[in-house]
This record gives C-alpha cells, sequence and structure tokens, in this order.
C-alpha cells in the first residue's frame, strides 16, 4: 500500500510551481513566504480588484473548492450561480450524524441513527497547521475549531501478523518507542566505542555523537546500556505517601524485532501529520455549512449537471433538478469543481486532449466506519484520549479514538479506515457485516468493545454516487502529462479541486485549487 | 503485509486436480475482492465500473489480465499484495467463464510469469493517510 499524498513537495516542485503560474496575486501571497520555508504556499485568497464588469461564472459542485469559488467570485462582484447534485453541501467534506442517508452504487440504504450530538468525520477529518487556507475560512467565517489529537502515546499497537511474544496483542506506543530508541543507541554507541567511525569521523565530532545518542535512547551514563526509562510508562503508576512508582522493564529486543511493532513509529512524523493538528468544533459539514449560510440562494441543490457546452462566448450547463425538469444555466464561465471520476461520465464539450486527461488519474478506493460506543471505556478503562489504535490487518489500518466528547458519555469511534484492495473487498460486504469485521477486530484490543458497540454508520466512498472515490491519485507520468493540461482552462471551463494540486485528498487542495482558478478567470476578465 | 510466497506446482497435474476447488474459490474470491464495484453479476454499474460479463478484455489474452489484477488500471487497486498468485488464477478463471463468458482458465504459473515480468514492488509498511 502505497501513502496517498503526494507530499512531501520539493524544493524543486516547488519552484517548478512558481514558474508555472508566475504573475499571479496567488503567487505573491506564496512569494512572500518563500524564505521562510514552505508554511504558507497561500496564505490567503487572491484580491480580486478592478471590479467583475458584469460577468457571470457557473459552478459545479458544492464542495470546498465550489463553495470557496462561489464565495469569492460572489464577494468580487461576479454574478455567480452554484449548481450542487446533492440536497446538501460539502462534498466529501460530510459528517454522518442522525438522520443522514446514504446509499452506495449497488448496495443498501443506511440511515444513520447516531444519538443526537454524536457523529463520525465519513471524508477528511484533521487539519494541520499549515494548511492555512482552511485555517484562513474557519477563522473568518467562524468556524471553531479544536485539536485533533493525531499522535497518542499511549495508544495501543496491535500487529497480529508479527511474531514473538509482543505480536498478537495491544502494546503501548510508548513502550516500543522507548525501547527501539534505546536499543538502536545503545548498538550504535558500542559501535562507536569499539572504534568503528574512527576512519570517518573526527574525535570530537564522535564525542558529541556519542552524547547524543545517550542522550536519544535514555542510556546510562558510563557504559551506555539501555535499561529502561521512564518514559516508556511505569509498572506502577507513582501515588500519594509511601507509593513511589516502580519502573518497568523493557522489552528484550529481539521481541519488539519480531513483533515488527516498530513499523508504526513514522506513521504520524511526515509534514503533513505532525502536530499541530485541528478539527472543526462540530463535525467537517461546519465549514460548508457557514460558506452555504453566506453564499443563500447561489446554490441551487438537486441539481444534476447532464451536459456541459461552450461557443467562444458563452458557456451553458444542462441539468436536471430534483423534480425531474430539466433547465440549463448560461455564464460567461464555468468552473467544474466536479471529481474527476465524476467529472469524467459528463458530456462535456472539450477538447479530445482536455477529455482524455480527465481519465489520465486514479482515485482511491477508501471504506471508514463510524461506530457509536454507549461509554467511553478507551478514556475511562485505557488512558487514551485520541489518536490511533495501529493495527496491522489492511482490512481495519487504524482505529481511531474520538477527539471531541472527552470525558463525556458516549463517544463515535473510527473502526476502521483502509485503502486500495482491501477497501474493495470491505465494500463488498453489508453494513452489517462490515460493522462486525470492525467490531471483532476492536475487541481484541479493548475487551469492553463490542459490549459498547450500539450503532455505526460506514461508507465505502469509491461507491458513492458524485464522488466514486476518495482522493485522486496521480502517477508521475500522469503529474507530467493529464496534470498541467487540467490546470489551464479549455475555453471558458476551468476546473478545480483536490486533484489539481499537490494536496491531494485535503481540502487544502480543493481551496488553494480554487484560489488559483479564480485568479485567472479575474485576470482574464480584467485583462 | 507481505506478498505470500508462491508455490508453483506443474501444470497439467495441478490443474486437474484442483479444478472444482479453483471454480469455487475463485467465485468467493470474486464477491469478496470484485464484486463490491464490478457487481455480483459481473454487470458492473455503467459510467463508474466496468462490466465484466461479456467483456472482451476479460476473455482476451490471459497475460493481460493477470496484469490488471496484479497491478490495478484507472480506479481498479492492484492486487498483487493481497492476492496470491493461485487466488489471481483462480477468480480471472472464475471470471472468464462466469456469465455467459466463455475464456478459457488462466493458470497460477501465467500469474506468476506476469509478476516476475513486472518486477512488482512489495506493498511498503501500513500508512496512515488524510
Amino acid at each position: 500500500m502505497t501513502q496517498p499524498s503526494a507530499f512531501p513537495p520539493t524544493r524543486r516542485m516547488f519552484l517548478e510551481h512558481l514558474a508555472g503560474v508566475g504573475g499571479t496575486p496567488l503567487l505573491l501571497a506564496g512569494m512572500s513566504a518563500l524564505g521562510f520555508g514552505i508554511e504558507a504556499r497561500a496564505a490567503a485568497p487572491p484580491p480580486l480588484t478592478g471590479g467583475a464588469k458584469g460577468k457571470s461564472v457557473v459552478i459545479l459542485g458544492a464542495g470546498v473548492a465550489g463553495l470557496t469559488s462561489a464565495y469569492e467570485l460572489s464577494k468580487a462582484g461576479y454574478h455567480v450561480t452554484l449548481l450542487e447534485a446533492r440536497d446538501r453541501v460539502g462534498g466529501r467534506s460530510y459528517s454522518a450524524r442522525k438522520g443522514v442517508r446514504q446509499k452506495e452504487l449497488g448496495g443498501e440504504e443506511q440511515v444513520c441513527d447516531f444519538d443526537d450530538g454524536y457523529y463520525i468525520n465519513c471524508g477528511p477529518w484533521r487539519i494541520p497547521y499549515w494548511h492555512r487556507g482552511y485555517l484562513h475560512y474557519a477563522r473568518t467565517l467562524g468556524v471553531g475549531v479544536e485539536l485533533f489529537n493525531n499522535d497518542n502515546d499511549h495508544s495501543y499497537i496491535q500487529f497480529d501478523k508479527g511474531s514473538g511474544p509482543l505480536a498478537g496483542k495491544p502494546i503501548r506506543k510508548q513502550e516500543v518507542a522507548a525501547d527501539v530508541r534505546g536499543y538502536a543507541a545503545e548498538i550504535l554507541a558500542k559501535q562507536i566505542n569499539q572504534g568503528a567511525l574512527d576512519e570517518t569521523m573526527s574525535k570530537g565530532d564522535r564525542e558529541l555523537f556519542l552524547s547524543y545518542l545517550r542522550n536519544e535512547g535514555y542510556l546510562t551514563g558510563k557504559d551506555f546500556k539501555y535499561i529502561g526509562t521512564e518514559g516508556r510508562g511505569p509498572e506502577i503508576n507513582p501515588g500519594a505517601g509511601l507509593n513511589p512508582p516502580v519502573d518497568s522493564k523493557p522489552h528484550p529486543l529481539s521481541d519488539l524485532l519480531q513483533s515488527r511493532t516498530w513499523a508504526t513509529l513514522q506513521s504520524v512524523a511526515g509534514y503533513d501529520q505532525q502536530r499541530t493538528m485541528f478539527e472543526p468544533i462540530g463535525g467537517m459539514d461546519q465549514l460548508p455549512f457557514a460558506f452555504a449560510r453566506h453564499l443563500g440562494p447561489i446554490i441551487r441543490k438537486g441539481h444534476v449537471v447532464e451536459k456541459i457546452s461552450q461557443t467562444p462566448d458563452k458557456v451553458t450547463v444542462a441539468y436536471k433538478d430534483a423534480k425531474g425538469q430539466h433547465g440549463t444555466v448560461v455564464a460567461d464561465y464555468c468552473i467544474a469543481a466536479i471529481p474527476l471520476s465524476v467529472l469524467k461520465t459528463i458530456d462535456m464539450q472539450v477538447s479530445p486532449a482536455f477529455k482524455q486527461a480527465m481519465s489520465g488519474v486514479s482515485y482511491a478506493l477508501v471504506g471508514k466506519i463510524g461506530i457509536q460506543m454507549k461509554r467511553r471505556f478507551w478514556e475511562e478503562d485505557h488512558a487514551i484520549y485520541g489518536g490511533h489504535v495501529y493495527y496491522d490487518d489492511p482490512m481495519i489500518g487504524s482505529i481511531s479514538l474520538p477527539s471531541t466528547g472527552w470525558l463525556g458519555k458516549k463517544g463515535v469511534v473510527l473502526g476502521y479506515y483502509q485503502f486500495g484492495s482491501p477497501a474493495a473487498q470491505v465494500s463488498a460486504k453489508s453494513h452489517k457485516d462490515r460493522l462486525a469485521l470492525a467490531v471483532a477486530a476492536g475487541q481484541k484490543v479493548f475487551p469492553q468493545y463490542a459490549e459498547n458497540a450500539e450503532k455505526s454508520f460506514s461508507i465505502a466512498w469509491h461507491r458513492v454516487p458524485f464522488n466514486m472515490g476518495g482522493w485522486a491519485e496521480w502517477s508521475d507520468e500522469g503529474r507530467k502529462t493529464a496534470y498541467p493540461l487540467l490546470n489551464e482552462p479549455d475555453g471558458r471551463i476551468y476546473l478545480a479541486g483536490e486533484h489539481l494540486s499537490y494536496l491531494t485528498g485535503w481540502q487544502e487542495g480543493g481551496i488553494e485549487s480554487a484560489w488559483q482558478q479564480i485568479g485567472k478567470i479575474h485576470k482574464r476578465v480584467n485583462a | 503485509m507481505t506478498i505470500r510466497t508462491t508455490l508453483i506446482i506443474g501444470g497439467v497435474a495441478a490443474s486437474l486436480l484442483a479444478g472444482p476447488a479453483l471454480a469455487q474459490d475463485g467465485a468467493a474470491l470474486f464477491s469478496q475482492s470484485c464484486a463490491a464495484c464490478h457487481q455480483p453479476q459481473g454487470q458492473g454499474i455503467p459510467g463508474a465500473f466496468p462490466a465484466l460479463a461479456g467483456d472482451a478484455f476479460v476473455q482476451g489474452p490471459p497475460q493481460q489480465v493477470a496484469h490488471v489484477i496484479l497491478n490495478g488500471r484507472g480506479g481498479m487497486p492492484k492486487f498483487s499484495g493481497d492476492l496470491t498468485d493461485e487466488q489471481i488464477a483462480a477468480v480471472a478463471t472464475y471470471v472468464r467463464g462466469a456469465w455467459g463468458n466463455k475464456a478459457g482458465p488462466i493458470t497460477a504459473a501465467a500469474v506468476t510469469a506476469e509478476r516476475n515480468a513486472g518486477a512488482l514492488p512489495p506493498p511498503t509498511d501500513g500508512q496512515q493517510a488524510h
């Protein structure tokens, strides 16, 4: 299984990108941060000054890219119409809560029956601190955020496929982290003390390196041994009075190696996974809802796009509304903010090369399930507050504990998060069987799991109409050939979405892609 | 996740021995790994997932079919890390003979040859995504 994110961008990619879009106001915003690293590629929407010249734009799809486009363009004075196929806004920024209905292609209908106030974020669920576009809108539209715990030292690693005494049972992550660091440092220090680096490192550097290793691996002062550390968690916690902590003993190195639990330690170290991380208070649909409140009647829900055609002067979008009535919207420009997996199936008047390019990307198969638990046993009985339980069954991937409703009565746990062929396999099951799979796995980690699982909602994004996939996955070849073409308009039709970014799968990609495309339209209008 | 090691047993004898069991496994594997998208009767969903019933590619050259199952294509994921060559052979054989399809079986040896030809990289250890 490969990491779906195309990240990290290299310096080279950054410079290529700057060269590719040169001259837009967006670029200037990004440029300002160049000297300070890559934190802010685009920190704010492009300033659309100079007037809209009475022009109109029809936007297709009320996901974050479409909503961002509609919000900024209407604010700048454009006549905007936003067509959305479903009866809700948000696209994949979607939370299942009481009354939410979902019917996958070829599947049975599900109605979410979680208790009031409980939800699962079915799509995106976390906001890295450097996703400044998202945070800009959360700030300016008044969407509150709370911390998302993406790394919990006290959580478990459940690896059934390893071998040895640590396989097949939950092991606290902090034990594995401390022990493998300790042993690795000890072994390296021993090698250095035996002269292994005498030829390649100066004496001064060797001494500093040894100091680093002693520090890094919690090694004993004189003989550089790892004999455990309080950071792996004590055997018995410190208490009051005559109750000092009782030290724990490290796991044997061989047991750790054979368990393969160490494979999880770099999981959330990547740039798009690091702390600080946020989530919107109340669900991932809160930002789309906030956009929708500002846009009002600009959004026309229940309008399924049937055909997109254009002349040198106008774009015409034919739709069918929820009552089955056919109609058209005519505008000066169109922004199709629809996933390519769906857009490529729509009758669209673009060049053959453009049409072909839309098929040059694949979409991730992704499955998730939210399980409402009667009580927060992971907090009450296991002292685990948020974060992920790593599971080496690819059908499960991770079990994630909620970063909201702390110390409350109930909670909704993410019971699995799988990709690729395991997602295909799980999605072939009925909702009931998906739940059974998730509960059987969770029960191995938490003895309280099955008895507390009371309600669930599962989703397989590749089977969801109007999405048909979790996120775009570009091959290197696709990035070179199809991708640049789709970033440029075909006549009066522009595309926007996470698929037209190097932040695929993130809402930030949709937002920054929208900023880029509206910047181009505005420049053209004011040329 | 590791690629499971594959035992190659001599062609004719193995296929004779494995005959009925293979067909059964193929049907089960199909419903586990393929039916979510291609649908239980291989009819697909127009515009979304291609039909396998009556499809010319499915009934075409075996190595191309094996290639797509191993490597994925378009929206289809790769199964090289999840199914053994025997399993891929079983499911491909099933699909080529079900719902009116009339193509011959695909052997595990043919799948192995395709896997080796592609020098498929082993899947990496589990990672978090978005």
